[in-house]
């Protein structure tokens, strides 16, 4: 093997005796003497190494290099920022790939191709022709920097102790970064070709590779061959050259479109010109789309596609065996083999991965288009057909830290037997009612920072006559906008909602307010529509453009869900035709406290983004939002924008204790009334608009993208139990937003003083809301919110900005609201967190102490409570019970 | 490496133990080493006939798929069905774990001996 190359870690791995191979010209390592098996099972529980230094890394720089990279890669480079990479194929002109790549932007003026080992000459050579017409160089640097994908549950944990604790990089897939490990610069991306849910790919310069290598194994990472990093690809479901990507084998070459990864990698953005092979591609998209819609007569343009494939009979398959259906030869088997997995036992997030492992027999096929999900095929192993079946996935990843297997099953579970008891199951459901109420306001400290409880004179409210009857009505410009009914007898809800609308509007300092929609998202979407509607009124013969950009938090930064595209966005904002993404940036935080807004940077993206809508508001908010700096640079700036804060969580604090919105600068406040606010689960619209404002236009579109745009019925019930929390708010608001606010830091110092992690600035006393939240260690989340509840203590865990999704989180997000209302106050939280610190850092059970604790505050506060109301209560209890 | 005296073995990396006139028959270290983790194993059923220099099944390993030769001809009188569920076997334990045993012999190949078979692996490896 004297005449292959080597890579830089060559030595590191014969000297942990690593089966070397050839492999696409290069001596490497096939596996360690643990075992392929052994190495693929480790990479999904903890953290392996791959030396992938063999792959091609080719620098592209000079002023044409967009214009040249748009023209020989299928992506969009355009839509690449800073810090980010991009998977992508190079195209040929007749629709198939020279090879997919990966696109990496570390640097403004450069960017990093990285093509496959085996293909590196050929795409080079394939490239250096196309750039002659190009202002711009590409270098062959593969031998200046080795690197090293580092996958696995653990690989974060790994890479951060060599930062010294600095985030590795942004927790989304695709981020880069570049920093230092123990005094030497890396390059870290968060890619790889494991599926891996947490995995980076590490640059470093050739000299310090097997230093690196060495100080991971050291910390507990195990290297990891290519026989392991081919089965875990194939497990993941990822393309390989010369496999699903080529030609097939009978020789045609294999359409782009026909690999389900590499749809996402192919842009047809205007940007990008007539780059090589568009037309061709073109037309696979638009066969694609047909074959997805389940038309199949364009399959000529696209005659297969590459889908997964699980053997039903024992056996395995091997890349290259037909396949069959009857006797019809469908395809191939491009790549098969047996892949371990690791069982688990329990369902949802109580699903438990055990020590036991077994074995499957996957593989990825080259099939018919018209095969689809669940078909039963037959594949020719050596002679013999045995059975398989197409599976939607082998494997999800949506559930970090970790890579879930998907297992076919075969057999339907069997539904439960019909009962027709009504009558039985009428009473069961009474007494679960009444055990599940006893339980959660007796029994129970209930922390969620998005609950609270209502006062009798609410609940009761809620439940009487008006929870069960209509009431539309819409304004009338013929009767100088006297509210119409479209009912009957409702000249009492009709009363109730001009008074609860007078309440909102002292309440939120503003001029007007919508009391109709009846939640917080919903809130949300009536006031998107409303300024989509309102941005269009003057051109009503187009299709309506859509919101952008908007300037909102990111999720993973303790966005609310009803702020993003995903979420009550969704139907509002654009696509910006640039980056082919929705047109919504996001405000920076602060490097120190990444739950604060960083001002100064949020004003360069507001000045280079120009946003129309500007969304404050966050779920995971411990501090004031600066509605007041924004609004004063906007205005100075003269930027045509509009304020809205989404205060959902903070409704109930909009006071001297926390923020006034209006007085700030927001023009529109949305919420829900039932998280730091006292009433049943409802939304609000607040607007500072002034009949003769031009915005005032905005307002009465609002009110009817509420109604008639998102209720016919409003819910009355729980709008009449929402004017009495009005009342109540408006009478105690002072002395509950206090004590909550005082309450917060209070037991934010007590958690941090019995030792557990607290998040927030400390000078502040951690939190300026209700909000508390205390990290348990990444992934413990859900376990030790799971171990709370069985202590009788609720809480909320949450994935913090630095974690990749909610099964990830490794924290604990509380409120003190609902406890503040039941009377707790510091000798009560003080014990509470010495109770919670018992059960989360010692496992202690302190269930029945939390129930003693409860159970001596059980009176609501901040309520109209005296002997009047007490009989009047009763004797409408009276009415309404029996 | 391992390779027992008292066992002989086939070019073609299986060995051969005598058990009165039954040959029992499983594959060698070094052929266990060379596949990898063994995944799955195809083997012929209880009575049907083998022939030496021929394929009585295969063994399959993450990596590839491997023949099994057999260094006799006969018939098979018992096959090692623990193999259907945990093929792994004969990756940690490759001469105490066979893989089928052939009676009624009528064939068979030149079989080497322990010190042969070391030799020809040095040479193969």
């Amino acid at each position: 093997m004297s005449d292959l190359k080597r890579t830089q870690l060559f030595a590191v791995h014969t000297d942990a005796g690593a089966s070397m191979v050839d492999f696409g010209g290069w001596e490497m390592p096939i596996q360690y003497p643990d075992g392929i098996v052994a190495e693929h099972l480790y990479t999904r529980h903890a953290c392996s190494l791959f030396d992938v230094s063999h792959m091609g890394r080719l620098l592209v720089e000079g002023p044409e290099r967009v214009k040249f990279l748009q023209h020989v890669l299928t992506s969009n480079v355009m839509a690449l920022d800073l810090n980010q990479a991009q998977y992508c194929m190079i195209p040929a002109e007749n629709g198939g790939a020279v090879d997919d790549a990966y696109l990496y932007r570390f640097e403004e003026e450069r960017f990093l191709l990285v093509v496959n080992a085996a293909n590196t000459d050929k795409d080079l050579k394939h490239l250096l022709e196309a750039v002659k017409e190009y202002d711009c160089t590409i270098t062959n640097i593969t031998a200046d920097y080795a690197s090293i994908a580092v996958q696995g549950p653990k690989s974060k944990e790994l890479l951060m102790t060599l930062s010294g604790g600095e985030a590795v990089t942004e927790p989304m897939k695709n981020a880069l970064n570049t920093l230092q490990f123990e005094g030497r610069t890396v390059r870290v991306a968060k890619t790889g070709y494991t599926g891996e849910p947490l995995g980076y790919e590490v640059y470093i310069e050739s000299g310090e590779a097997a230093w690196l290598w060495n100080r991971l194994v050291e910390l507990g990472a195990k290297p990891a061959g290519l026989g392991a990093r081919d089965t875990l690809r194939l497990e993941a479901g990822f393309p390989l050259y010369g496999h699903e990507m080529g030609t097939d084998p009978s020789g045609a070459v294999i359409p782009i479109f026909s690999v389900p990864l590499a749809r996402l990698a192919v842009s047809f953005s205007s940007q990008k010109g007539d780059y090589i092979g568009r037309k061709v591609l073109e037309k696979q998209s638009a066969a694609y789309q047909k074959i997805m819609n389940r038309d199949f007569s364009e399959m000529d343009v696209l005659p297969r596609r590459i889908m997964p494939i699980t053997l039903l009979d024992r056996g395995v398959m091997r890349a290259g065996m037909p396949v069959y259906r009857g006797e019809e030869q469908i395809g191939w088997v491009t790549s098969g083999t047996m892949v371990p997995y690791y069982c688990h036992e329990g369902e949802g997030l109580s699903t438990k991965i055990l020590d036991d492992t077994a074995k499957r027999s996957i593989g990825l096929a080259y099939l018919s288009s018209d095969v689809l999900e669940e078909d039963c095929v037959e594949v020719d192993v050596r002679g013999k057909r045995l059975k398989a079946v197409i599976p939607p996935y082998h494997m999800r990843v949506d559930a970090p830290p970790f890579a879930r297997p998907i297992l076919y099953k075969t057999e339907q579970e069997q539904s439960a037997a019909k009962d027709n008891d009504f009558e039985a199951k009428a009473l069961e459901l009474i007494q679960k009612a009444s055990d599940n109420h006893q339980w959660r306001q007796k029994c129970c400290i209930n922390l969620i920072p998005s609950e609270n409880s209502a006062s009798r004179a609410v609940q009761l409210l809620c439940a009487s006559d008006p929870a069960f009857r209509y009431a539309e009505h819409k304004k009338i410009k013929s009767f100088y906008d006297q509210d119409i009914f479209y009912y009957q007898g409702t000249k009492f809800i009709d009363r109730v909602e001009q008074l609860l609308t007078e309440q909102m509007k002292q309440y939120l300092g503003c001029s007007e307010a919508e009391t109709r929609v009846i939640s917080g998202q919903m809130s949300n979407m009536a006031v998107f529509s409303a300024l989509m509607d309102w941005k269009n009124r003057l051109d009503r013969k187009h299709t309506p453009q859509r919101l952008g950009y908007v300037l909102n938090n990111h999720i993973i930064k303790g966005g609310h869900l009803s702020a993003q595209p995903m979420g009550a966005l969704h139907d509002y904002i654009a696509v910006d035709p640039v980056t082919e993404r929705s047109a919504v940036v996001n405000f920076p935080v602060c490097k120190d406290n990444i739950y604060k807004i960083d001002v100064d940077e949020t004003k360069n993206v507001i000045e280079k983004y120009r946003p129309e809508l500007i969304i404050f508001g966050k779920s995971m908010v411990l501090h004031k939002e600066p509605v007041a700096a924004i609004r004063q640079f906007v205005d100075e700036q003269n930027i045509p924008t509009t304020i809205m804060y989404d205060m959902a969580h903070v409704l109930g604090l909009i006071g001297d204790h926390f923020q006034k919105p209006f007085e700030e600068g927001a023009e529109i406040v949305t919420g829900s009334t039932h998280k730091t606010f006292f009433g049943p689960q409802r939304g609000v619209i607040g607007v500072n608009y002034q009949k003769g404002d031009l915005k005032y236009g905005l307002w009465e579109t609002i009110e009817s993208r509420a109604f008639p745009g998102s209720v016919s019925n409003h819910h009355l019930g729980t709008q009449l139990g929402l004017l009495m929390a009005a009342y109540e708010m408006n009478a105690f608001k002072d002395s509950y937003q206090k004590a909550v606010v005082e309450n917060a830091k209070y037991f934010a110092k007590c958690l941090k003083e019995q030792g557990l992690d607290v998040a927030g600035d400390p000078a502040v006393g951690y939190t300026e809301t209700h909000q508390v939240i205390v990290s348990v260690g990444y992934g413990s989340g859900p376990e030790v919110a799971e171990r709370l509840e069985q202590n009788n203590i609720i809480v909320n865990y949450q994935a913090t900005p630095d974690e990749e999704g909610f099964t990830a989180s490794g924290a604990l997000r509380m409120g003190v609201s609902e406890m503040t209302r039941f009377g707790f106050g510091k000798e009560a939280f003080s014990r509470l967190a010495g109770l919670m610190a018992d059960c989360i850092l010692r496992a202690k059970d302190v269930s029945a102490e939390v129930e003693k604790l409860r159970a001596s505050y059980d009176t609501m506060h901040y309520c109209f409570s005296d002997e009047k109301m007490q009989t009047a209560l009763e004797s409408f209890l009276g009415q309404i019970a029996l | 490496m391992n390779y027992p005296a008292e066992l002989n073995y086939s070019k073609s990396h299986e060995w051969v133990k005598m058990d009165g006139d039954t040959a029992v028959i499983g594959i060698s270290d070094f052929a266990q080493n060379a596949l990898g983790d063994v995944v799955f194993v195809n083997l012929p059923q209880e009575g049907d006939s083998v022939s030496v220099g021929e394929a009585f099944g295969d063994v399959e390993s993450v990596k590839t798929v491997s023949d099994l030769i057999c260094p006799v001809s006969g018939v098979v009188c018992a096959v090692n069905a623990d193999l259907l569920d945990a093929p792994e076997k004969l990756n940690s334990d490759p001469y105490g774990t066979w893989l089928i045993q052939v009676k009624e012999l009528s064939e068979q190949e030149e079989l080497i001996s322990a010190n042969e078979y070391e030799a020809l692996c040095r040479v193969e490896g």
